[in-house]
């Protein structure tokens, strides 16, 4: 069996973090239940990249990435009915997910107090912006402005020009994305809890402090005076010749900090006259800027000729860590992906087959596997909500 | 009968939802230390494996003195140390007797090493047959790159995630090179407590076989999958979002930033008359969503123009109030000063050997019930020796004594 299945999750999340989490929870099994509102759906439904020319409910890439594995049921929690059946369905849950504000758990009943009190056994997951607490006129922060309140943004690019902005991450959903990875390592930690203590909790995730402590050996040695923080954008850079090359067919990266790796480098280069001018140790206690300026400008020109995979792959054998920046075809084509089946060849009813992207664990006893895609809009409704055995029925026991 | 309490409780009771859960570390730098910090930080009793032939390097990171490393310092609070000598016959032996007693082992060391000292998962399984061994490595345990090694940022430009980062137009960034062993030991950690679920159900344990190189391809999976699913080429786009316009960072005075994020119609009206600049709104070329995204170049062009003299904390905070989310890219100085932060005791203190208390990033989450208290610093080498090899393994003081002369505890 996988590793979740017979747990019972409802999402009533609607936006990246919260489904994220919740498939997380779906890859290995758990009965995804997501909850939509009538007509368009969970506003991920409605975000690119919207796929051919209908912009139904069914044509977002995003939608059918972030839910394979799950079930939607369409609820109007703005009416009465709708919040009951809410709440009969829940009584039948192990996990609850979201990501709206406080305001919005109040009009449905669930803040921590009321969640604690009507499901007792339930754990409840809440994944926002800044936790619960913050300031209202915080609670509409967008993925950017999270990921540049954590001190990420200031700090990127590496080695960033202060006339140039901060960049928002790589792609669209950082916060939301750890934020997630968080709640889904706390909400799996509760169950294991519940399995003794019999009893559900409220976990309040902060998006913002999940992103503070991906830096936790650079801000924790700056809370204590050991690094100095100041406003250089360039706070948090490492010294040293690390850095993105340009090669023949795209670039390279290298990061080198000792000497076996200076000495995999020269031989890589066939030991250059230039490099006898370098200590074998300069890496570790000679990498002063002139040094590595003079460095890169004899590594750059080196490798205009080389080709990323081959010189990299020669380079590695050599203990040198240099690697290709591989692109999102690189990726799909690199044969340690395919060892490993990152990718799933999967078919969306409307969207058609796409390979899908899984996750970075092989489980040898609970492998992750997409089982379906992601749903209509509210394909489930009927069976669950009018399935006695579904609602009303009985719970996961571990 | 599976209940990880069978094993001997910890001697002191930290709560949280992991209490009772032993987790063995052989885990070095950053990946694996953070994935035992989230464990530790649940509730889980983890012992990291060191030794003075085979320090962990963050020990050596900025300083000479290995047991207050700032580095190390940073990362290990809640973890307990026992020293062993694994290069000796009788330290493999005492390390397969805590395996014995543990739920978890994670290791982050170079790949082949497990096995080489005969600890890959089928020897590991024979020793503890439920055994939940976690292995990261950059690119897997095994398979056609599997012995290519790296640092994180390395990760990133492997999964495709630094290729993304970048100013529109303009050749890969990458993220900042800090970011990558982080969010691959958080995933680790996700992983691992999924497999000890299962065995709690099942009775039944597993090898968890991460690559942190696929955790960073994961962290923009969605781009990844939209390249193959439109033929879109996924390539540096800046602060651009195809939901969003404005999305960006916008220059303030003395050289800060101020990032905004405007979804909808309403939001852009409330943005264009807190700049003073109601007029922007009837511009033609930024009536829509999709045209603020199309010309959103000339956009982020005149938005500059407007918010460059201006304070970033009375605009962030005048934008807020109006419904705009508008946050200032924070530097080093101002996180560390967020008053927010440590008033959620996000940023707090644990005891330190040497200087009695040390300020933390502590934990990213609340818990109404089982919340593990977080008070003790990392530990100085082999601070847990006494603990480990009397009460985990049962060996008198002398034979510990014996071990230490030896050598084997060292």
């Amino acid at each position: 069996m996988t590793a979740l299945r017979g747990f019972r999750v409802v999402e009533i999340a609607e936006g990246v973090a919260g489904e994220y989490c919740g498939k997380l929870l779906a890859d290995f099994g758990a009965e995804l239940i997501k909850v939509e509102r009538p007509g368009t759906g969970s506003p991920t439904r409605s975000m690119a990249p919207i796929v051919g020319s209908d912009a139904g409910p069914e044509n977002s890439g995003l939608f059918a990435y972030l839910n394979t594995n799950k079930k939607s049921v369409v609820l109007d929690l703005a009416s009465k009915a709708g919040l009951d059946t809410l709440h009969k369905l829940i009584a039948t849950a192990d996990v609850v997910i979201d990501d709206h504000d406080e305001d919005w758990l109040k009009n449905v009943g669930l803040t921590p107090a009321q969640a604690e009190h009507d499901h007792p056994s339930v754990i409840f997951c809440s994944i926002t912006p800044f936790g619960h607490g913050a300031p209202a006129a915080w609670r509409n922060a967008k993925s950017i402005n999270v990921f540049n309140a954590s001190g990420w943004g200031y700090h990127s690019p590496t080695a960033a020009d202060p006339s140039k902005p901060p960049l928002k991450g790589a792609g669209r959903f950082m916060a939301d994305y750890e934020g997630a990875i968080d709640a889904a390592l706390c909400i799996v930690s509760s169950l294991y809890w519940r399995t003794h203590s019999n009893q559900g909790q409220f976990v309040d995730i902060s998006q913002m402090e999940v992103l503070v402590s991906r830096a936790d050996c650079v801000v924790g040695r700056m809370i204590t005076g050991e690094a100095e923080a100041n406003d250089l954008r360039t706070a948090y850079d490492m010294g040293g010749p690390h850095g993105f090359f340009r090669c023949a067919d795209g670039f390279v990266y290298l990061m080198v900090t000792n000497r076996k790796h200076w000495l995999g480098l020269c031989k890589l280069m066939g030991n250059p006259e230039w490099s006898k001018s370098f200590d074998e140790n300069w890496l570790e206690f000679g990498a002063t800027l002139e040094k590595v300026v003079e460095f890169r400008k004899h590594f750059a020109a080196w490798l205009l000729a080389a080709k990323k995979d081959e010189v990299s792959e020669t380079a590695q054998r050599l203990d040198v860590p240099l690697v290709p920046v591989n692109n999102a075809t690189d990726v799909q084509r690199s044969p340690q992906f395919v060892f490993r089946e990152y990718f799933q060849r999967v078919t969306h009813p409307v969207l058609g087959e796409a390979l899908y992207p899984t996750v970075p664990y092989k489980m040898s006893a609970t492998p992750v596997k997409i089982t379906s895609p992601a749903p209509l809009l509210g394909a489930h409704t009927a069976t669950i909500l009018d399935n006695r055995q579904a609602v009303g029925g009985a719970k996961a026991h571990a | 009968m599976l209940d990880a309490q069978v094993n001997g409780m910890p001697n002191t009771s930290r709560g949280g939802p992991l209490q009772g859960v032993r987790v063995l570390e052989l885990t070095k730098v950053w990946a694996g230390p953070y994935a035992g910090k989230l464990l530790a930080f649940l509730g889980a009793e983890v012992i990291k494996v060191e030794s003075n032939s085979n320090l962990d390097e963050m020990r050596a990171y900025g300083g000479v003195d290995i047991n207050h490393a700032p580095y190390f310092l940073s990362i290990n609070s809640e973890i307990l140390s026992v020293q062993i000598n694994m290069k000796t016959a009788e330290g493999l032996q005492l390390f397969r007797d805590m395996v014995a007693k543990s739920d978890i082992v994670i290791n982050n060391i170079r790949p082949g090493a497990m096995e080489r000292s005969g600890l890959g998962y089928e020897q590991l399984r024979e020793i503890k047959r439920d055994i939940i061994a976690v292995s990261i490595k950059m690119f897997g345990n095994d398979g056609p790159l599997g012995h290519q090694t790296g640092y994180a940022p390395c990760f990133a430009a492997l999964g495709g995630l630094n290729s993304l980062a970048g100013y529109e137009g303009g050749p890969p960034l990458g993220v900042n090179h800090r970011y990558g062993d982080s969010t691959v030991g958080a995933q680790a950690a996700y992983a691992a407590i999924v497999a000890l679920m299962h065995r709690q159900r099942t009775g039944e344990g597993q090898f968890v076989d991460v690559s942190a190189v696929e955790g960073m391809s994961s962290m923009v999976g969605d781009s990844l999958f939209e390249q193959g699913l439109t033929g879109k080429s996924a390539v540096p786009d800046g602060n651009a979002h195809a939901d969003m316009a404005p999305h960006g960072c916008y220059p303030c005075r003395d050289g800060t930033w101020l990032s905004i994020a405007v979804a909808s119609d309403p939001e852009w009206h409330a943005l264009c008359e807190g700049l003073d600049r109601a007029d922007l709104a009837k511009d033609s070329r930024f009536m829509t969503r999709a045209q603020r995204y199309e010309h959103r170049s000339g956009l982020d062009e005149q938005l500059s123009e407007l918010t460059k003299e201006q304070d970033v904390d009375a605009l962030a905070n005048h934008l807020r109030a109006l419904g705009v989310a508008a946050f200032k890219s924070q530097s080093s100085v101002n996180l560390i000063g967020d008053q927010y932060l440590w008033g959620r005791d996000f940023f707090r203190f644990v005891s330190d050997n040497k200087e009695g208390a040390r300020p933390i990033l502590g934990a990213p989450w609340r818990m109404s019930k089982a919340s593990a208290s977080i008070s003790r610093g990392a530990p100085d080498l082999g601070e847990h020796n006494a603990y480990v090899y009397r009460e985990i393994l049962g060996l008198s003081d002398e034979k510990l004594q014996e071990l230490i002369g030896n050598r084997i505890v060292d």
